[in-house]
């Protein structure tokens, strides 16, 4: 009964985190319709930055996320720079351009990182008493679920709290009708950019701290980002979430019933099933 | 003036007697037998993912065909001893019964959606063969798997097995075949109704086109042909483990080498391989031994914003007549 609640609250950190990874994509998808397959690899990029910032600067690892938080936005930026230049058929030129710059970003942290396996490590772990249960936390894992939530909520008071977030979801949900009502659709990719770069930015240097940066890692995490949106649906803050609990409780259920190594095959067939037996789940009433 | 068709295969035909000619002329050079013989390989992979291509699919998975076929034929080699000769055409088939399921599974996906399952369906076999240690060695991999054997044909000894130079004609032979087959699925009528498919799919019902068997034929001859690849691939280099075989170059090569030489040309996947391979191996690799082939992801952004018809067609545009 007691490796079951440990499984369910690491399952439930776990998910807390993928949701902050698919909010990104989702928001970046949602408005600009642009198939990012390098979401990953720019997760994995600001992961790298935080691990070499944390080595060379020797303060604490929570110090990189400020950096991160500034790069990342820029680069998301030049990519929207990048991708607005697409002729159509769009969402499929986007995910070629994508796959390249995916490739693209691999084999440069290939080369700058080597093939190492990395991860910030903090010299003490501190645990912390779940009230109520016979479960321990990790900081490590206290700090993923309350940043990612966080960050979660953030985006969801943006989303439905203010003008921009109307905006932006005025954009996901019909782009024609948001430019007939005066939306500069253009400008408001921009900014879904920007916000989705924060995310990545944000979850760079998590990721650091909790699974071990690899170059190869991204397309995991780009999978995982696609699967949740769409189980989600875009622009469902509530539903990314729901989306990334059950996906962060389902492979650690897998990871302990079956094995460590058949985890990574959850996110995979869930998205197969997901595009065969639920191919409207990504397409919102009017599509473009 | 010469006609388009005439231009390419003057082309085609100068370019295999090229190949086949320039080994007498500059004697043994192992090196260059090894790339240009890799180039040839990479030329019909891409050569094999443009044929389902044809009817518009953009797959990101082709790596699962090459990862099994690699996988069936060391395999059948390991546990059945028999000669690569036999397991390398039936290994291939282990690729193409993962392209029934494909045509089962995704036969009412299109475009990005596609992409995506065939992305995330390479890693059910990688998965399974590297969990599965007992019958497949696991993630540790297959060593020593035996080589091609050598061929006495009327007298004449061909050691396939360990001379470069004969492994550089089977794979030039390799590709002629390839580029046959390619030639032959454009210009037959099951090519036009493969392009009528990619071109408007509505239309290509009402004129009578079976969707569903054309697109399905060709993903078996396509993922049949990227199997017998990765069989041939274990043979020729010794070893294979999930992470090589399975990995996201094997997919993304063959893509970026068809729509960088031109997905819509009969030469442009080879024209792609014969350019950009050794261009990486001979002029990149040297100066950047990791990470080198970060290269094919920029040729293949920069084809999208530049050639987005890919290199071959772009050379064979009409001109203004000024210039013929």
């Amino acid at each position: 009964m007691e490796i079951y609640a440990q499984i369910l609250v690491s399952g439930f950190s776990l998910g807390s985190f993928y949701a902050l990874i698919a909010l990104g994509f989702s928001l970046i998808f949602g408005v600009t319709r642009a198939f990012n397959l390098a979401h990953g690899e720019l997760i994995i990029l600001s992961g790298y930055l935080a691990y070499a910032f944390w080595k060379f600067s020797g303060l604490s690892p929570y110090w990189s996320i400020p950096v991160c938080l500034l790069v990342m936005p820029g680069a998301a930026l030049l990519l929207n720079l990048l991708v607005r230049r697409l002729k159509a058929p769009f969402e499929l030129n986007s995910l070629v351009v994508t796959f390249g710059l995916a490739l693209f970003l691999q084999n440069s942290m290939l080369f700058l990182f080597s093939a190492d396996y990395r991860l910030i490590q903090p010299e003490t772990v501190h645990f912390f008493q779940v009230p109520g249960l016979p479960v321990n936390l990790t900081e490590n894992q206290l700090m993923l679920l309350l940043l990612s939530l966080a960050a979660t909520a953030a985006v969801h008071g943006v989303l439905h709290g203010t003008f921009l977030g109307k905006a932006l979801r005025a954009a996901i949900q019909d782009r024609q009708a948001a430019l007939l009502a005066g939306i500069n659709v253009g400008r408001i990719g921009m900014i879904a950019f920007a916000l989705g770069g924060m995310l990545i930015g944000l979850a760079g240097p998590l990721y650091a701290q909790t699974m071990y940066l690899h170059p190869a890692a991204g397309l995991e995490a780009t999978l995982l980002a696609i699967v949740i949106t769409i189980f989600a649906g875009v622009g469902s803050t509530r539903g990314i979430l729901a989306g990334g609990w059950l996906l962060g409780v389902a492979e650690s259920l897998a990871a302990f019933v079956l094995g460590a190594g058949w985890r990574e095959l959850v996110s995979a067939l869930l998205l197969i099933s997901l595009l065969v037996f639920r191919p409207q789940g990504i397409v919102l009433k009017s599509g473009t | 003036m010469l006609s388009k068709i005439k231009l390419t295969a003057i082309t085609a035909v100068a370019a295999v007697v090229g190949l086949a000619v320039w080994p007498l002329v500059f004697g043994e050079a192992d090196f260059y037998y090894q790339i240009f013989g890799m180039a040839c390989f990479y030329g019909v992979l891409a050569i094999a993912w443009n044929i389902y291509a044809l009817s518009g699919a953009i797959s990101l998975g082709h790596a699962a065909f090459f990862g099994l076929g690699a996988y069936g034929s060391a395999l059948l080699c390991h546990y059945g001893q028999w000669s690569p000769v036999i397991t390398i055409p039936l290994g291939a088939a282990t690729g193409a019964a993962f392209g029934v399921l494909w045509g089962v599974f995704f036969r009412n996906l299109r475009g990005v959606y596609l992409g995506l399952a065939t992305l995330a369906s390479v890693e059910i076999p990688k998965v399974i063969i590297d969990n599965w240690g007992s019958v497949t060695f696991g993630s540790l991999g297959i060593v020593g798997i035996a080589s091609l054997p050598d061929l006495s044909l009327f007298g004449l000894e061909i050691p396939f097995g360990h001379s470069l130079k004969a492994q550089y004609y089977l794979l030039l032979l390799f590709l002629a075949l390839a580029g046959l087959i390619h030639y032959s699925s454009l210009f037959s009528r099951w090519g036009w109704a493969l392009r009528a498919i990619r071109e408007n799919e509505t239309a290509a019902v009402m004129a009578g086109v079976d969707i569903f068997r054309r697109r399905f034929e060709a993903l078996i001859l396509s993922s049949y042909l990227t199997g017998l690849c990765g069989a041939l691939y274990a043979h020729l280099i010794g070893l294979i483990e999930p992470a090589l075989v399975f990995n996201l170059h094997i997919s993304a090569l063959p893509l970026v080498l068809s729509i960088f030489g031109g997905r819509f040309a009969l030469l442009g996947p080879v024209l792609g391989a014969l350019i950009l391979y050794p261009l990486d191996q001979l002029v990149l690799q040297p100066r950047l031994p990791t990470g080198h082939e970060a290269v094919y992801g920029l040729v293949l952004i920069m084809t999208i914003f530049f050639f987005p018809k890919g290199v071959a067609t772009w050379l064979l545009k009409p001109r203004p007549a000024v210039w013929k």
